[in-house]
């Protein structure tokens, strides 16, 4: 016979992962996901609930290096692993070149998908220094804005390969 | 300082009504086209970019205050039904549960013209019928299931088309279908009578939802008698009143904030159910409470534009428009107005004889809320597609058509002169920019094979002139930086740079050295943030406090500095005098203890004028007609709304419009389950908005010369229009590029397919 | 979403266990979390299969065909640079697939068992037929997403793109149980509800996808991939359409032509195939085939508008071939 299977929950587990670069330990039920546990356990509010069923990417973060929509992803899964939130590109004194090239390139306006799309381009630039329109568009094609700033996201995100690579 | 009462008549959202303001002082001659203005005018970055892009910004739904309660709503399953018993108890035995609201036990509350919050006949599927707080959402949403309710279900209606029959089921003691506006000049069915050509059609809008991406939703927090409302709002003034008129409490105890809020688009207008819910159980509870819509129930009961079925007949004589009906019927669902989308057909083309009646239409379903330019969307949807098929039958170009009716230069409404009108100019740029001339009647052969090309184009009427009462307030500090205090709000169209940007050219001072503050019911009042009105009604005041602030700034430099007031000026933060440039800091540093308070006002608009807003959008598109799918491939958007305070946020304004447009037209569609009422796709993935990959080229222009008769700073408003045109002109397109007129919007492949396939 | 106790085991035992014990398998979780939130499952336990290194990775394995282990994320197979080459019909079924995120975070086998998107099963208020209910209500109520062909009881159509497109390479899978491991087309892991069958696949609640599998002779077909949607991104197929053939002196043999989005399973219009054999890919051959393949559609109330629809993309996508 095989091992006894070992479930915890459903009530709240400590669960370790590392968030911008800190480790972190929260005490979260299984079926938390990690947009909720960033939001209300960590006040990490960047990240937004726009849909809460993994449809308009607002909620998009960086799980070990990769864009993903974390209010689909549970927080128990993400042990171990490294999560990357809008509120850590920026360094003491210097915004990250894409969320410069957001302000430059006027890529928001009421700014509410604005922290999902930036980590969607933030993810694209780590694969790829120089991202052509098309690779730009595949990477934000599952950030949805309301509010219609696409072609100045595209912009954007071209803008801060260029300087990247610079 | 002396205090006039003005009153005055000034349009909000194609409406004309009375308003009653007071205004200090004297208002300023406006800044012409000359003035050597440096900053407004110039392209500027948004002054609260960094807060934006790094999660920095809380928006309300980022609050979150310890012990803080949440509330989840219990929403009506039926369409229409008594809520005849309310059962609560297993809900309040849930973990975390900290109280239940219902009709039985809900404390009185007038609200929009009703004395209660939990209706006893609920009227759509998604009307509030309960309301838990709980320590956590989880808890409540799961309390929210134990609530058992006895309903009576009763006959309902949700189709427009269904409600408008004689035999439908009457869901409005008053009778489904109302008036709400008729217009005639000169005779059209005379007219009608005399003409050879005349075309009539019948044509469809959906219902289309906002989706704002933060939804509806406040957060409530009493400090004894104190009332403090977060909201996601508009308007916190009209949160306030809506507080007042539902607690009734003072406003002395109320105060209501709004720092940054994820879009409204014109559903945001004040009080919701959700905020006088919150503050019932913040005050029954003694702790904050926090309540926000899901996204669900935000497609449900947060407002929508509202459904059309329009009729236009339209006749020519000569070589010109002679005269139009046009007939609309709007879907109000349970709403207490409705929107006139025959408004761009009153006054937009100068047309001899005009008929025009619209109608409300009462149904089971949610209520109707201003959705950006109400109203005109739809009917010009239905009148610029209606002159095109005009101008086909005329054997006319629809472009050389429209020119015969707009160079009119006063308002065939009122008969008033128009402070300022390039109609024909926007023509004129939209023209050679989509190079017009490869228009052909027939369209033209696609870049592939089985796809057609088509040309098309629409104009756009709207208001956005402003209108008082605005007030602002300056604090010039001794260090040379300002705040502006303004209650106004920043919705995403860019209000505080804007607003900085108008009081740092005013001042004298950089725009670097602004604070703008707003969304606080502390500051003096400002007008709700939607008709396009923001920077036409705050702009003005902001620039009189500016004005105000420069004014005492000099007199106390002439003293610290003991040169005459008038061989003072403030230049790029600088008091400028004989040569001699002293920072603003080291003047009034001198003193470091007094602060310039400078205050505007905004004055009345110009008595006699018509003040409106014009603009073309040109479209370039490809049709598939084995696929139905449309290419957008190319959109000029041109705009004259006077003077343009920062073109890099207008453009990003128009970009915005034309997408949510192209929504409109191509995708965007709520759909209701006839037999249940209920709407079935209210979410992200079955309400399908644009995409990246759905936005095409997009060319912004912008006429740009300002209107010095609107108001001291020149400009009109700007949030609506772009999206006015945009539907009309790639329906105007696909017709051409196919021969075949689809009248129903959005066009969707299924619509191209079905429309193609009775060829 | 109704709290669960988790396990996350190592070993594809220990996971069959846990299965077989009355866990839900978990993969990459976007359809699942989805299913839970929206309150059409409800599971008590979950086993995340995410650590079971038996089920990732994909290779070519010379002389017997490609596999690809039931885990690798839809976005591994995409990034490859040999993808487009060696399975072009799937490349092109990835790109327009749900969104980066999803296809990071989505894995083959989830995707294969995602289940279906009909408004009506979704909504927790809709007690349809395939929820145990007494009947479908899309039949009355508003059915342009819905099936023009093959439907039973239920008429909500297969969701998959990926699905169509290893069809049309006569893939099989392996599923992996406590009745140990068996092997079908993969055509048939997916079943069209009817009768006392309210589910959309044939596998056991006990068991999982361990791999997919594509023949060594399927990698010589010819084929592509088309699918049209609602707007230009992130949207379910209202049609898509896999085609492959092997074409041999000149004339089509062998051919498949699959579509998603218009049968309750991937639909192997077999018609179209028959016509196809033997004959070459000429303008006459491929409108034939397209119509013979929508010939037995029989559109709902709002769904006509499919017919020509998956017609055009059948016949776009043979004639691509030529």
């Amino acid at each position: 016979m095989p091992k006894a299977p070992q479930y915890v929950g459903p009530g709240a587990v400590d669960v370790q992962l590392e968030v911008n670069r800190d480790r972190v330990s929260v005490h979260v039920p299984p079926h938390r996901t990690l947009l909720d546990t960033l939001r209300e356990t960590l006040g990490l509010t960047g990240a937004k609930r726009v849909c809460d069923e993994g449809t308009c990417g607002a909620c998009t973060v960086l799980l070990d290096g990769e864009p993903v929509y974390s209010c689909m992803t549970l927080a128990v899964a993400c042990a171990g692993r490294c999560v990357e939130t809008v509120e850590g590109l920026a360094s003491e004194n210097a915004l990250h070149p894409v969320q410069q090239a957001f302000i430059d390139n006027d890529a928001f306006q009421c700014g509410f998908c604005t922290p999902g799309q930036i980590m969607s381009c933030v993810g694209l630039l780590r694969h790829n220094a120089s991202p052509t329109s098309e690779d730009v568009l595949r990477a934000v094609s599952g950030n949805l804005c309301r509010c219609g700033a696409y072609p100045n996201i595209v912009a954007a995100a071209l803008a801060a390969a260029k300087k990247q690579r610079r | 300082m002396n205090i006039k009462v003005v009153r005055t008549t000034a349009e909000f959202e194609g409406e004309l009504a009375e308003t009653t303001a007071l205004v200090e002082g004297k208002d300023l001659v406006p800044w012409g086209g000359d003035d050597g203005l440096s900053i407004v005018g110039a392209r500027a970055t948004r002054v609260d970019g960094v807060a934006r892009v790094t999660g920095r910004a809380r928006y309300t739904q980022d609050l979150y205050f310890p012990g803080m309660l949440h509330v989840r709503m219990l929403r009506s399953p039926y369409p229409r039904a008594r809520v005849l018993a309310v059962d609560a108890s297993r809900a309040l035995a849930h973990p975390g549960v900290r109280g239940v609201l219902h009709r039985f036990n809900a404390p009185k509350a007038a609200f929009r013209g009703e004395e209660t919050i939990f209706r006893d006949e609920v009227r759509f599927a998604g009307d509030e019928v309960a309301a838990v707080a709980a320590d956590s959402e989880e808890h409540a949403a799961d309390a929210v299931r134990l609530i058992d309710v006895e309903y009576e279900v009763l006959p309902f209606v949700a189709d427009l088309e269904e409600a408008m029959r004689d035999d439908a089921v009457r869901v409005d003691a008053k009778g489904n279908v109302s008036e709400s506006g008729t217009f005639d000049r000169g005779d059209a069915r005379r007219a009608f009578a005399g003409a050879k050509i005349v075309v009539e059609a019948i044509y469809r809008t959906s219902t289309q939802i906002h989706n704002s991406f933060e939804t509806h939703g406040a957060v409530a927090r009493w400090d004894g008698d104190e009332l403090t409302v977060w909201e996601s709002t508009q308007h916190v003034f009209g949160v306030r009143a809506g507080l007042q008129a539902a607690l009734k409490i003072p406003y002395r105890d109320i105060r209501v904030l709004c720092d940054y809020m994820g879009g409204g688009f014109g559903s945001k207008g004040g009080a919701g159910k959700y905020t006088i819910v919150a503050a019932m159980f913040a005050r029954q509870l003694g702790t904050p409470v926090r309540c926000f819509l899901t996204r669900d129930e935000e497609n449900l009961a947060a407002g929508n534009r509202s459904a059309t079925y329009q009729t236009v007949k339209i006749s020519a004589r000569g070589k010109k428009i002679d005269a139009i009906e046009h007939l609309s019927w709007s879907n109000s669902g349970q709403g207490r107005w409705v929107a006139d989308p025959t408004g761009p057909t009153k006054g937009l083309y100068d047309i001899p004889n005009v008929r025009t009646r619209s109608y409300k239409v009462v149904t089971s379903l949610g209520a109707l809320s201003s959705f950006r330019a109400p109203g005109y969307v739809e009917g010009t949807f239905a009148l610029d597609q209606a002159i095109d098929e005009l101008a086909d039958r005329m054997g006319e170009d629809p472009l050389a058509l429209r020119r015969r009716h707009a160079a009119r230069q006063s308002d065939p409404v009122t008969g008033q002169r128009y402070s300022l009108k390039r109609l024909l100019r926007c023509y004129d740029i939209g023209e050679k920019e989509i190079e017009w001339q490869h228009r052909k009647p027939e369209g033209t052969r696609g870049s592939a094979p089985h796809r057609r090309r088509g040309y098309g184009m629409a104009s756009q009427l709207w208001g956005g002139s402003g209108l008082p009462p605005a007030y602002a307030t300056v604090h010039l500090n001794p260090d040379g930086t300002a705040v502006l205090r303004c209650g106004t709000q920043d919705i995403g169209t860019g209000t505080r740079t804007v607003l900085a940007q108008i009081l740092a050219e005013e001042l004298g001072i950089d725009v670097g050295d602004v604070r703008v503050e707003l969304g606080d019911t502390n500051s003096q009042y400002s007008p709700i943030s939607a008709g396009s009105l923001t920077v036409s009604s705050v702009g003005p005041a902001v620039r009189l406090a500016a004005r105000d602030a420069r004014m005492q700034l000099l007199e106390a430099a002439s003293g610290l500095l003991e040169v005459g007031a008038s061989e003072l000026r403030v230049e790029g933060g600088k008091i400028v005098s004989k040569g001699r440039r002293v920072p603003l800091g080291e003047v009034l540093g001198q003193v470091d203890n007094y602060t310039v308070i400078g205050k505007g006002s905004r004055f009345p608009n110009p008595e006699g004028l018509s003040l409106k807003t014009f603009g073309a959008h040109f479209a370039q598109v490809e049709v598939d007609i084995r696929t139905g799918e449309v290419f957008v491939e190319h959109v000029v958007a041109v705009h004259d709304i006077g003077r343009v305070i920062n073109p890099l946020t207008a453009a990003s304004q128009v970009e915005g419009g034309v997408i949510q447009g192209l929504g409109f037209v191509l995708s965007e569609e709520r759909v209701v389950d006839r037999p249940t009422g209920r709407v079935v796709n209210g979410n992200l993935e079955g309400y399908k908005i644009p995409t990246v990959r759905d936005t095409p080229k997009i060319t912004v222009r912008f006429v740009d010369e300002p209107d010095t008769r609107a108001n001291n700073i020149g400009a009109k408003g700007l949030g609506e229009p772009p999206i006015i045109p945009l539907p009309a002109a790639i329906a105007n397109a696909i017709a051409n590029a196919i021969g075949v007129r689809m009248r129903t919007a959005p066009i969707t492949r299924q619509r191209i397919l079905d429309a193609l396939s009775l060829q | 979403m109704k709290p669960f106790a988790y396990a996350r085991p190592r070993a594809l035992t220990e996971a069959l266990e846990l299965a077989r014990t009355g866990a839900t398998v978990m993969a990459g979780g976007t359809d699942l979390l989805g299913l839970m939130k929206d309150g059409i499952a409800a599971p008590d336990r979950i086993v995340d299969i995410r650590d079971l290194e038996h089920l990732r990775g994909w290779a070519r394995v010379t002389g017997k065909g490609v596999r690809i282990g039931a885990l690798v994320p839809l976005v591994e197979l995409e990034n490859a640079a040999e993808l487009e080459k060696l399975l072009p019909i799937v490349a092109q079924a990835l790109r327009p697939a749900a969104t980066l995120q999803l296809r990071t975070m989505g894995t083959v086998g989830g995707n294969l068992l995602q289940r279906n998107r009909c408004w009506y099963f979704r909504d927790e208020a809709y007690p349809c037929w395939l929820k145990g209910g007494v009947r479908c209500f899309a039949i009355d109520g508003d059915n342009r997403q819905h099936a023009i062909v093959g439907a039973e009881e239920c008429v909500a159509v297969a969701p998959s793109d990926l699905a169509p497109a290893l069809i049309a390479y006569d893939a099989t899978v392996s599923l992996s149980g406590s009745r140990g491991l068996r092997t079908m087309p993969l055509a048939d892991l997916f079943v069209t509800p009817h009768g006392r069958v309210r589910r959309e696949h044939a596998i056991r609640p006990d068991e999982l996808i361990v791999e997919v599998r594509i023949p060594e002779n399927a990698l010589a077909r010819r084929g592509t991939f088309e699918k049209a949607m609602e707007r230009k991104a992130w949207s379910f197929a209202l049609v898509s359409a896999a085609v492959s053939v092997k074409v041999i002196g000149g004339v089509a043999r062998d051919a498949r032509v699959v579509l998603g989005g218009v049968a309750p399973v991937p639909w192997r219009a077999r018609d179209a195939e028959k016509l196809l054999e033997g004959k070459p890919l000429d303008d006459a051959t491929c409108q034939a085939a397209a119509d013979a393949a929508l010939e037995k559609a029989e559109p709902l109330k709002d769904n006509g508008y499919k017919v020509p629809l998956a017609r055009e993309l059948v016949r776009r996508t043979l004639r691509r071939l030529a």
